[in-house]
């Protein structure tokens, strides 16, 4: 009967999705960022701009140089703390949607306490190393405070956190503009930053050479990755909030406090979105200014997120992924004369094509991980 | 009804099964053609598994159905609406948001040109309601949400009838009503067979099936006992048809004679998330070396006098002391490391994460148990030990402590559960419907493994609407309705129907007593615990 025939297919998908390996997923994941850059090149083409030119341009903005290296990485660094941040919450079943006002909390948290305490310490290299430390604990301390805020309103005052850490992403933005424009920006100064941090305060721009870019900070992001995937596979905290996150009442069954899991979930994640924030002061900026002319790093670890399947480990691929086409994106927007919202759309492209894996996982299957046959 | 021979539906044979549990065996039932015919029985007897085969949801493993004489087969809902069988849920499938008329027409609306020509609707949907002198025309363009549940109800009629249901299967449609509202849907059904459509009334509640019913056909484990007149039968009868007992084995009798109190629950009160009041002040003690059993029909209270001994939902009033200590407000995780084990009801939700092998879900409870967890990091291998103990000892198959849980029978899934449960040495163990769901097999195992705690002076409290289970299991019995112990019973002296009885919310003796009285007043006649007054195990 038809009906069993629909079920047998299904069936058989379903177990062949399951099984898929880590290397045929990433098989995958290739595959259709190709297919996604043909389809993207066939509408290029066909609004008339140079097909060749575009993709060769997003290629050679993503790695076609050591100084685009360096800026997809930097991208990538950002992309990938923010999407641990993200990772974390969602893991648990809570939606923390504010990562990138946690990210704008903890980078002020960072520039004020390098600013204050600079007069105290001394200059130079130990001075510029405990800045750092202390202006990355800072931003830490303030990431997870601003996301406990959220965590605290959904698990006593039944607040959807949603709304509330969407909210506060404005709030953020807000407040940390008034006090950088009112309080922070030197006298005289016309744009609203503050003041440079001072020049011993930078992360050792090793092989690279660049002054945005350091590798120190690629490790920080790795290292962020190894320690949050140990806790949430290795601790009782992160079986406690995991658990929480695939069947609550299983999760409440065992002893785990839902409520309080709430609030050290999203402080967890608000604490990696801080050290995003420390990150972006401290390697990026080396200052701080108005956060509406920030990049978007808090929503766009969204879509790592979820590319990563919320898995901390698939965080580090899909944030490169991300950081080179934003390299390659922004690349083409200076040297092209494509409208960006065409660079947008093929990049958004891309996403969908990879962000569907179980689509290509079946498809892939199907036709014998698509390359056996074409 | 004398020209009705043939039946409107007719189901012969039916069995289904699930894995190792046969939910269905071998059932027969003809529903005569402008009759209501009910069918009763405890919880997970089976009934909704049937009308769920009759009504194309599930496809049966053996039998047949007929609708008018004429053999089917319904791979979907929609063969069986298409054949003139409606089923008006418990929870009904409205969509909130949408008016009545658009809930009716939804799915099979009335198109012109491509359009839903709502005229044409409107006026069947009146001539329906003006046929039966149903009130859902009054409200044809309110949001169902802004809808009382009897109206909302009667809208999922309209629904049915509009699709031309000829027999309509109603899933303990009184459950969500109130006794006014309850008395209105009678007379809709009354209207209904007036009209010559016939209908299937499941519901556990003898009184109603004696009610309204023509025919009454009795499920017990997935069997029918048997079909009976309506007017010829009598609550007694029906009562020893539901409940009666299976043939278990013979468990050893007791060795130990109970000893301290380990559980002790005092004038305890605890409200629903509705904040509807589901236990109004019960009173119970448990001691070392004694199974204490609760029988009741489900949604009684049990489950949140449950939830509320294992920390799982927070009391109103009243105390609960373990071990002599006062716990009425400790936490979930501080009762199990005082060592309250807890068997949940729901095995799927509670005591398993379906996505989690069993490695991982051995862990589940024990996260502040060392080895299994030192200084907040996990010892996987000694939980994976852990775990292959509990597959080991309690025959889990298949033997894979690496098989996900969701992929394991409900037999197999509730042993590892109990097995996880019972492994340390826990005071108390609270047992919610231990066996529901479980295949013979493993209802004997889990039973054995009880009575080995209770051997070895464990405390056990027992929840089950079986009574045979109740019975054979327990100590003492105490059987709660709405919300109280109505009845303190020594399970070898009462009868299955005093206890049917009883859980039907009736003193045995007085037979036609309303339910709020025997409540109040507790049937002497069925005390017969000897201590119950002085160890406070009845509510007096």
């Amino acid at each position: 009967m038809s009906g069993n025939g629909a079920r047998a297919v299904l069936d058989r998908t379903a177990d062949r999705m399951v099984h898929a390996t880590a290397v045929e997923r990433l098989a995958i994941a290739v595959a259709s960022t190709l297919l996604a850059l043909a389809l993207g090149a066939v509408v290029v083409a066909a609004s008339g701009y140079d097909a060749v030119e575009f993709v060769s341009s997003l290629a050679y903005g993503a790695f076609g140089s050591k100084s685009n290296v360096a800026f997809t990485l930097r991208q990538s660094t950002m992309l990938i703390i923010a999407g641990v941040a993200v990772a974390v919450a969602f893991r648990a079943g809570v939606f923390n949607i504010g990562v990138q006002g946690q990210f704008v909390v903890g980078g002020f948290a960072t520039s004020v306490t390098i600013l204050f305490l600079a007069p105290y310490l001394p200059t130079g290299t130990v001075g510029g190393v405990l800045l750092i430390v202390f202006g990355t604990i800072a931003a830490i301390l303030a990431g997870g405070a601003y996301a406990a805020l959220p965590g605290l309103m959904k698990a006593y005052a039944d607040a959807n956190e949603v709304i509330t850490t969407i909210m506060l992403n404005f709030i953020a933005s807000g407040v940390v503009f008034y006090l950088v424009d009112s309080q922070l920006r030197p006298s005289g100064a016309a744009a609203p930053n503050t003041e440079q941090f001072p020049d011993y305060v930078e992360l050792p721009s090793l092989v690279f050479d660049s002054s945005s870019f350091s590798v120190v900070g690629l490790g920080v992001a790795l290292a962020t990755v190894i320690v949050v995937a140990v806790v949430m596979s290795r601790t009782r905290f992160g079986y406690d909030l995991v658990t929480s996150g695939y069947q609550e009442s299983a999760a409440a069954y065992s002893g785990v406090d839902p409520k309080r899991t709430v609030v050290t979930t999203m402080t967890f994640s608000g604490m990696v979105a801080g050290l995003t924030g420390a990150m972006f002061a401290i390697m990026i900026l080396g200052y701080y200014s108005d956060p509406a002319t920030f990049p978007r790093f808090g929503f766009d670890a969204i879509a790592v997120s979820l590319l990563a399947a919320n898995n901390p480990l698939g965080v580090v691929p899909a944030g490169i992924l991300f950081g080179g086409l934003d390299a390659g994106g922004q690349y083409i927007g200076f040297t092209l004369d494509v409208p960006s919202e065409l660079v947008d759309g093929v990049v958004g492209l891309v996403v969908l094509f990879v962000a569907t894996p179980e689509l290509f996982r079946m498809a892939g299957r199907r036709t014998g991980l698509g390359g056996d046959r074409k | 009804m004398s020209d009705t021979q043939v039946p409107a539906v007719d189901l012969d044979g039916i069995t289904k099964r699930f894995g190792d549990v046969v939910a269905n065996d071998g059932v027969d039932l003809s529903l005569e053609k402008g009759s209501v015919h009910a069918l009763v029985g405890e919880n997970g007897a089976g009934k909704t598994t049937l009308m769920s085969v009759l009504y194309g949801l599930y496809e049966p493993d053996g039998g047949t159905i007929s609708v008018d004489g004429e053999p089917r087969e319904f791979d979907s809902p929609r063969d069986a609406i298409d054949a003139g069988v409606g089923m008006i849920h418990q929870h009904f499938q409205l969509v909130d948001t949408m008016t009545v008329v658009q809930n009716v027409v939804l799915g099979h609306e009335p198109a012109e040109r491509g359009l839903v020509d709502e005229g044409s609707a409107r006026r069947d949907i009146e001539e329906i309601c003006a046929t039966y002198g149903f009130d859902v025309d009054e409200h044809l363009d309110t949001r169902v949400e802004d809808l009382g549940v009897g109206v909302q109800q009667r809208v999922e009629i309209v629904k049915s009838l509009y699709r031309g249901a000829d027999v309509l299967v109603l899933d303990e449609p009184t459950a969500v009503l109130t006794p006014q509202e309850v008395e209105g849907l009678f007379d809709v059904m009354t209207e209904l067979t007036e009209r010559g459509r016939s209908l299937i009334f499941i519901t556990h509640k003898l009184d109603e099936a004696l009610a309204v019913a023509d025919h009454i056909t009795v499920l017990r484990d997935g069997e029918s006992v048997g079909t009976v007149e309506a007017s010829e039968t009598t609550r007694e009868e029906l009562a020893r048809m539901m409940v009666g007992r299976d043939v278990l084995f013979d468990y050893p009798a007791r060795e130990t004679s109970p000893g301290a109190v380990t559980l002790g629950v005092d004038d305890l009160r605890v409200e629903d998330d509705r904040g509807l009041e589901q236990v109004g002040g019960v009173d119970l003690e448990v001691r070392e070396g004694e199974v204490f059993g609760v029988a009741g029909v489900d949604g009684n209270g049990q489950a949140e006098l449950v939830e509320a001994l294992t920390g799982l939902r927070s009391a109103e009033s009243g105390t609960v002391t373990f071990d002599g200590r006062d716990v009425t407000d400790a936490s979930r995780r501080e009762r199990i490391d005082a060592g309250i084990a807890y068997v949940p009801e729901d095995r799927q939700e509670e005591g398993l994460v379906q996505d989690y092998d069993l490695v991982r879900n051995a862990l589940l409870g024990n996260q502040t148990v060392a080895p299994y967890v030192e200084n907040g990091f996990v010892d996987w291998g000694a939980v994976r030990t852990h775990a292959e103990d509990i597959v080991e000892q309690y025959d889990v198959q298949p033997p894979n402590a690496e098989a996900e849980a969701g992929s394991l029978s409900g037999g197999n899934q509730q042993k590892f559960v109990v097995g996880r449960e019972l492994e340390h040495q826990p005071d108390l163990v609270v047992a919610s419907h231990p066996t529901r769901g479980v295949d013979i097999g493993s209802i004997e195992f889990i039973h054995e493994r009880l009575f080995e705690m209770r051997d070895a002076g464990m405390a056990v409290l027992l929840v089950s609407s079986k009574l045979d289970e109740v019975q054979k299991l327990s100590d003492r019995i105490a059987v709660m309705y709405e919300g109280e112990f109505v009845g303190m019973v020594d399970p070898d002296e009462v009868t299955e129907e005093e206890l049917g009885l009883l859980m039907a919310g009736r003193s045995p003796d007085s037979g036609g007593a309303s339910a709020e009285a025997s409540a109040d007043a507790p049937p002497e006649s069925v005390v017969d615990d000897g201590e119950s007054t002085s160890d406070g195990g009845v509510e007096s």
